[in-house]
């Protein structure tokens, strides 16, 4: 599965519902196939995606999803054992795991050698694993009410969508319209 | 530091405390610090819900996500990991209009042990102003008072500007005979 069917399915399947979304190629290629109010990409902050979708879960009451990558998910490992601590039952956290840097000059990432959802289970997480749009569809839908928080591990091919532009969006309006969806 | 010392230093991180639930705090994220235990004590003893972060750019985060829904949130940490904390800062926090308030209690200064930390300490105020982060004091000579109100008055400003804004705060290490 490409990254950008995978956005595609996620998208879908968290409707209107709040989806923080890592930067970079992840950020673009959503932005390229759907852009909601309750969409907040973080254009510049990696390592950060998980962190505010922890903070923003723990802040309403509904289902909160989170789309990180491999990459990003490493450059904030810590965030892990503070979301098996405090991690609400309404945060659904999907990592793309393409076991590379995508959006830096493709550099493999030190996913493609340990095993991130592995460390994710070992911390106590509940994880799940997966490979196709199918299972992961079945993977979000099995976790509706669930009494901890869901740490989906996808695996994607490697790469980027190619002519995908950049996304120029404004901050300050991102998080005014994500706000005005949270509060609809 | 005396016992008379001690009571002092405490009464104003009481009245930081104080300010913060006069405010209506809802959330606090904090990172471990001796310093400023008693402010994290005193928070959690009033009954307000919290984090604790393993990093600072992660308090970053969670305190920001938490602001987005509405919520009154601030973080408690030491200033020396602001180094940690200024990259999401100026790339989520500042630009996402994220208000919250960060207090930070200062190290580097008179009494302190620690050999290196003045090398990060000493420079904060700069380097948070150059990222177009507001930056408060609230010193000892400060009395309780102004503590508690200028604590409630940054909280309700970074709401309302929808910003982040930094008070540095001094206190003295609770187990250290020192200078004051």
């Amino acid at each position: 599965m490409k990254r950008i069917e995978a956005l595609e399915v996620i998208d879908q399947i968290f409707g209107n519902d709040p989806l923080i979304i890592t930067c970079g190629a992840t950020a673009r290629e959503m932005a390229s196939i759907s852009k909601k109010k309750s969409h907040l990409p973080l254009l510049d902050s990696m390592g950060l995606t998980t962190p505010v979708g922890l903070g923003v879960a723990l802040g309403v009451k509904g289902r909160v999803g989170v789309i990180d990558g491999d990459g990003s998910l490493l450059m904030g490992f810590s965030i892990l054992p503070t979301l098996k601590a405090y991690g609400p039952k309404n945060l659904v956290v999907v990592v793309l795991d393409n076991g590379q840097h995508a959006s830096a000059d493709l550099m493999l990432s030190q996913a493609s050698e340990v095993d991130i959802a592995g460390a994710a289970k070992g911390l106590g997480l509940w994880v799940g694993q997966c490979d196709s749009a199918e299972e992961m569809k079945s993977l979000i839908a099995s976790r509706t009410g669930a009494d901890e928080v869901s740490m989906i591990f996808v695996k994607i091919e490697k790469g980027n969508t190619p002519g995908i532009p950049f996304y120029l969006a404004n901050p300050p309006k991102l998080s005014a319209d994500f706000v005005e969806s949270i509060n609809s | 530091m005396g016992c008379a010392e001690m009571r002092e230093s405490n009464s104003r991180l009481t009245a930081l405390v104080e300010g913060l639930t006069d405010w209506g705090i809802e959330y606090f994220v904090y990172v471990p610090s001796s310093h400023s235990a008693p402010v994290i004590r005193g928070l959690i003893s009033a009954g307000v819900s919290n984090v604790m972060a393993n990093r600072e750019e992660e308090a970053v985060g969670i305190a920001s996500g938490l602001a987005l829904t509405g919520k009154k949130v601030a973080i408690i940490m030491q200033d020396n990991g602001f180094g940690n904390a200024l990259t999401a800062l100026a790339t989520f926090a500042q630009p996402y209009q994220a208000g919250f308030p960060i207090f930070a209690n200062t190290r580097g200064g008179l009494g302190e042990y620690n050999s290196m930390v003045h090398s990060i300490s000493d420079s904060n105020p700069d380097l948070l102003k150059k990222i177009g982060i507001r930056v408060e004091d609230l010193g000892i000579s400060d009395s309780p008072e102004v503590w508690r109100s200028s604590t409630q008055a940054v909280a309700q400003m970074a709401v309302i500007q929808r910003r982040p804004v930094v008070t540095l705060f001094e206190s003295l290490h609770p187990g250290m005979e020192t200078i004051k």
